[in-house]
């Protein structure tokens, strides 16, 4: 009996250590252990400063749904972000509509990754941006990690992103067409 | 109230108004219909400015033959004892192949031929063109300030011939006496001849010099697009009139979006007549029609047109200004070397 499920622990052990990281909920971000979030719409220079892009420190809330096929992001600051967690590139238009950008979600053990690429600025003939984003839980679950690395021919940047979880998942399926989670 | 017509008038009114009933056509066909400069209309031009550019906006990025030169504002200086050879030496290591130099620095110091000489031995050693003096003044500005600056205009023309240089670069300017101030006259008629008039008496003063006298269009001032640069020269009458293109100078809401067609339309429209480019991006990035500098190549600039444009030229040179830190200078010249090597177009030297 001992040895039938001790196999039986072997079997499942490697399901349950596998497991993806589920993020789904809602999620704070903690600007206190966050890096100051770059502009990511423009570049200035000659020490100009901008509306646009950056968030200080304002309140930022994620709204993820997610399911074994996708994951739709949510917050105030942006367009909802979609992305099929196969691991293949998929294009999408950038946000000014009018260039694409390629983006490749491979959903691992312990991480999400997500890279793009795409004109920097979203306008024809801009240099070309690659951001890789590493998401991560921590083992309780209640702690959401987002590394971003920001590769032009210029500079790299990296900078990370805290995030608490304050609520728990949407039982919606995100890959059968999302709904925002309430706010 | 009645109005008395005098018989003169009122059979010459029905004269003319005969003729017109009687060949509205020919008149027509005589007159060249009114045309406005501009981009072309897009949609819904009777209740929207046109400022979202068309679908399908035609991108030649094939490669010309030239090799682009980057200089940069850190501009060459002549002072008593500088060493040449460590100045080119320098420039050259950071990827830098051609400079200019500033008008009234360099101007402020006679320089003895055998440092004459010495400059140019010190460029041919390290491969760097000296092709510019960028001008200060204001040639339009009320007078006498404005006859002053043409004299000091004038006096780049000969420097630049004592340098071997391929031009002068300056401003048609402001009514107001700082050319970098938007004045409301600008644009009128008095302003235009003014223009016209400050660019004969240089030219006609330096009769028979090579140097071209380039012209920076800018929106501040009496040329703020291509057709009024075009226009320029046919009036001044001298081929040596060409253009400084700073192609964002031009950019205002109207084109802020529209930049791969302005890129197309300028260089045709200018086509042989652009003695040099300079480098700079920018975005709209506020509810008033303001435009900032950004980062080459991260803003609303289509890099990639611009500089298949540029390949097209003979003999090629883009100035990089308007940063702020010799790494802005550093990051501008890698982005600019990126697209142009992602489209195959060539920049001379290497950046380490």
């Amino acid at each position: 009996m001992k040895m039938q499920l001790a196999i039986l622990g072997m079997m499942l052990l490697p399901t349950v250590a596998l497991a993806a990281p589920d993020f789904a909920g809602s999620w704070l971000r903690d600007n206190a252990k966050s890096d100051p979030a770059p502009n990511t719409m423009y570049w200035m220079t000659r020490g100009a400063t901008t509306m646009g892009g950056g968030r200080g420190n304002a309140q930022v809330i994620l709204n993820i749904q997610q399911d074994a096929k996708a994951l739709q992001v949510d917050d105030a600051q942006s367009a909802p972000r979609n992305y099929i967690l196969d691991g293949k590139p998929h294009s999408r238009p950038t946000d000014t509509g009018i260039q694409k950008a390629e983006v490749t979600a491979n959903l691992q053990t312990d991480a999400l990754i997500i890279e793009t690429t795409q004109p920097f600025g979203g306008m024809p003939g801009n240099a070309t941006l690659t951001v890789k984003e590493v998401w991560s839980l921590s083992p309780d679950g209640k702690t959401l990690t987002v590394t971003a690395t920001r590769d032009l021919p210029a500079r790299q940047q990296t900078y990370k992103q805290v995030y608490i979880r304050t609520q728990p998942a949407s039982a919606v399926l995100c890959s059968a067409g999302c709904v925002p989670a309430p706010k | 109230m009645a109005k008395n017509i005098s018989r003169r008038k009122f059979f010459g009114g029905a004269v003319a108004g005969g003729l017109a009933a009687a060949t509205p056509s020919t008149i027509v066909a005589q007159t060249p219909a009114p045309r406005r400069v501009g981009l072309p209309d897009v949609w819904g031009q009777d209740f929207l400015y046109q400022w979202t550019p068309p679908e399908n906006v035609k991108r030649d990025l094939t490669p010309g033959p030239g090799v682009i030169r980057l200089s940069n504002s850190q501009d060459i200086t002549n002072k008593e004892g500088t060493d040449y050879d460590a100045m080119f030496k320098g420039m050259r290591a950071a990827g830098w192949t051609a400079c200019e130099a500033a008008s009234a620095a360099w101007l402020s110091r006679k320089l003895p031929d055998s440092e004459v000489s010495e400059i140019k031995a010190q460029l041919k050693a390290h491969d760097v063109v000296f092709y510019n003096i960028h001008c200060a003044g204001n040639i339009i500005a009320p007078d006498p300030q404005g006859q002053q600056w043409q004299r000091h205009i004038i006096d780049a023309v000969h420097a630049a011939e004592q340098m071997d240089l391929r031009m002068i670069l300056t401003h048609t300017g402001s009514m107001y006496p700082n050319r970098n101030t938007a004045h409301p006259l600008n644009w009128s008629r008095q302003a235009w001849e003014r223009s016209v008039n400050a660019l004969k008496n240089i030219c006609k003063s330096t009769a028979g010099s090579k140097i071209k006298v380039a012209i920076e269009p800018v929106n501040t001032e009496a040329i703020n697009n291509p057709w009024a640069m075009k226009r320029l020269r046919e009036d001044v009458g001298d081929e040596r009139i060409m253009c400084g293109l700073d192609i964002t100078n031009m950019v205002y809401a109207g084109t802020a979006f529209r930049m791969s067609e302005l890129l197309n339309t300028t260089f045709e429209l200018l086509e042989g007549m652009i003695a040099y480019i300079h480098a700079k991006d920018y975005v709209w990035d506020g509810m008033l029609p303001g435009l900032d500098w950004a980062m080459n190549g991260t803003g609303n600039m289509d890099y990639e047109l611009f500089l298949a444009h540029i390949s097209r030229i003979k003999d090629p040179i883009m100035y990089v200004e308007f940063l702020s830190t010799p790494e802005e200078y550093q990051q501008a010249q890698r982005n600019i070397r990126a697209i142009a090597s992602k489209i195959g177009v060539k920049i001379h030297g290497t950046q380490a």
